[in-house]
């Protein structure tokens, strides 16, 4: 739960995933739980199998640091575009700071210290192991955190009731736990599995990139 | 024992009190003989950052800005991951420095930076913002470890009585010092300048360790230099 909590302090509240240039290519408060649907299915469930893999890897035991630094170069190969590579490096270095005083552990201080790329979905894999969560709990909060931050920072983007923000993620629980059961279930390597499909999210953080008035880093 | 990194000093306070001027001013009086970088927290733009890079007082590599969400005083008290990263990113590119400087993006009294994020903290208020700000305090006013009053050539234009704010916020801080500042009359924010080679040299004399009066840290026992 601390995880997945947004007052745990990992810098996700300065990222809207995508959210703000969508809404600058007008997107309006009808589209985003649809926007955070797709991220769902398109994103959020392909990162949630690299978390999962990363936490198997870690937990594993056997060539850790080999497995993992594998996982960083899946998750660059499935990451075509270069901003988001680097904001996954930020998150999952941010994630990784805080989780090494939270949950102190030589994994953490070794993936930590080899990783030179640290992606947020490989980070969380570990920090999962780590804190001694098992797939599922992975999963849930890979795809739960990804849904909440959209939702969270569409208040900041669009007029809005809280509760309704809300309600989008609660809406999006059934999903998030069948994906999650799926996900924990799925025995394939990730060069298996089905890679994140979002062009338009990839080309749209270039161009948000270069905008110099933004709220939000990604 | 020499520092390893470089001192971290926090500039916070609300919108428009001069907090990126008093950054130039710094940077201009002290980056001749110190290594100094500077990480802007904009709100919406990255003004801070190239207003800074505009005046020319610092090569534009040593300023980064980090984007926070419209929360910026989470990313300097609740939440400074996104400033840790972009600190320590910044001394490895650039490094080593010996002085880095944290803007805040612009907020309300209550905004203070974490221990953990600046090792001592400047808070800027300005008179134009209303001679009444000193005494309604706030952990900004009462526990920053310099608390500086700026724009002090505008008083007589606003109606702002410096005396009162100066002895107002003596009050509100114990022992805490204030200095009231004009950067008309002082481009070179020269007593601000001189506050932060002391607290320059308190650091380097401890082997790295401030602590801000801000913690509320009180222990005087470990022989660390202090700042309150």
């Amino acid at each position: 739960m601390l995880l997945a909590d947004s007052r745990f302090p990992a810098g996700g509240y300065a990222h809207s995933l995508g959210l703000e240039q969508a809404v600058s290519d007008a997107l309006g408060v009808e589209g985003v739980a649809g926007f955070i649907d797709a991220r769902l299915r398109l994103v959020a469930r392909a990162d949630a199998g690299l978390s999962v893999a990363a936490r198997r890897a870690a937990a594993d035991g056997s060539d850790v640091p080999v497995a993992l630094a594998e996982l960083d170069d899946e998750h660059a190969a499935r990451c075509p575009s270069p901003v988001l590579r680097e904001i996954a490096r930020r998150l999952g270095a941010q994630l990784l700071r805080t989780a090494a005083t939270a949950w102190p552990s030589p994994l953490l201080d070794g993936y930590r210290a080899a990783s030179t790329t640290t992606p947020r979905p490989i980070a969380l894999g570990v920090v999962g192991a780590a804190a001694g969560l098992d797939d599922r709990a992975v999963a849930t909060v890979a795809l739960y955190d990804d849904a909440a931050t959209v939702a969270s920072a569409a208040l900041k983007l669009l007029g809005l009731d809280p509760a309704e923000s809300a309600r989008w993620v609660a809406e999006l629980a059934p999903e998030i736990d069948a994906a999650a059961r799926a996900i924990s279930a799925d025995e394939r390597p990730v060069g298996e599995q089905e890679p994140p499909a979002a062009v338009g999210l990839e080309l749209a953080a270039s161009t948000h990139a270069l905008r110099t008035e933004r709220f939000f880093a990604s | 024992m020499p520092a390893e990194r470089a001192l971290r000093v926090g500039v916070g306070g609300p919108v428009g009190s001069g907090k990126s001027s008093l950054i130039a001013a710094l940077c201009r009086a002290l980056s001749e003989d110190l290594r100094v970088g500077v990480v802007t927290n904009d709100i919406y733009t990255t003004e801070d950052a190239q207003f800074l890079r505009a005046t020319g007082v610092l090569p534009a590599e040593r300023i980064v800005a980090v984007q926070t969400g419209c929360c910026p005083h989470t990313a300097i008290r609740d939440d400074i991951t996104i400033n840790l990263e972009a600190v320590e990113q910044l001394e490895r590119d650039v490094g080593p420095l010996d002085l880095v400087l944290v803007e805040s993006g612009g907020d309300n009294l209550t905004a203070v930076f974490s221990p953990a994020l600046a090792d001592v903290q400047i808070f800027v208020i300005d008179v134009a913002g209303g001679d009444d700000i000193p005494r309604k305090g706030g952990p900004g006013i009462a526990r920053a470890d310099l608390l500086v009053i700026n724009k002090t050539d505008l008083a007589p234009f606003v109606g702002s009585d410096v005396v009162r704010m100066i002895s107002d916020a003596t009050q509100r801080r114990a022992d805490r010092p204030v200095l009231a500042l004009s950067l008309t009359a002082a481009p070179h924010a020269a007593p601000v300048a001189a506050w932060i080679e002391a607290q320059l040299d308190a650091f380097a004399a401890a082997g790295g360790h401030l602590h801000s009066s801000v913690s509320g840290v009180s222990d005087h026992h470990h022989g660390h230099a202090h700042t309150h």
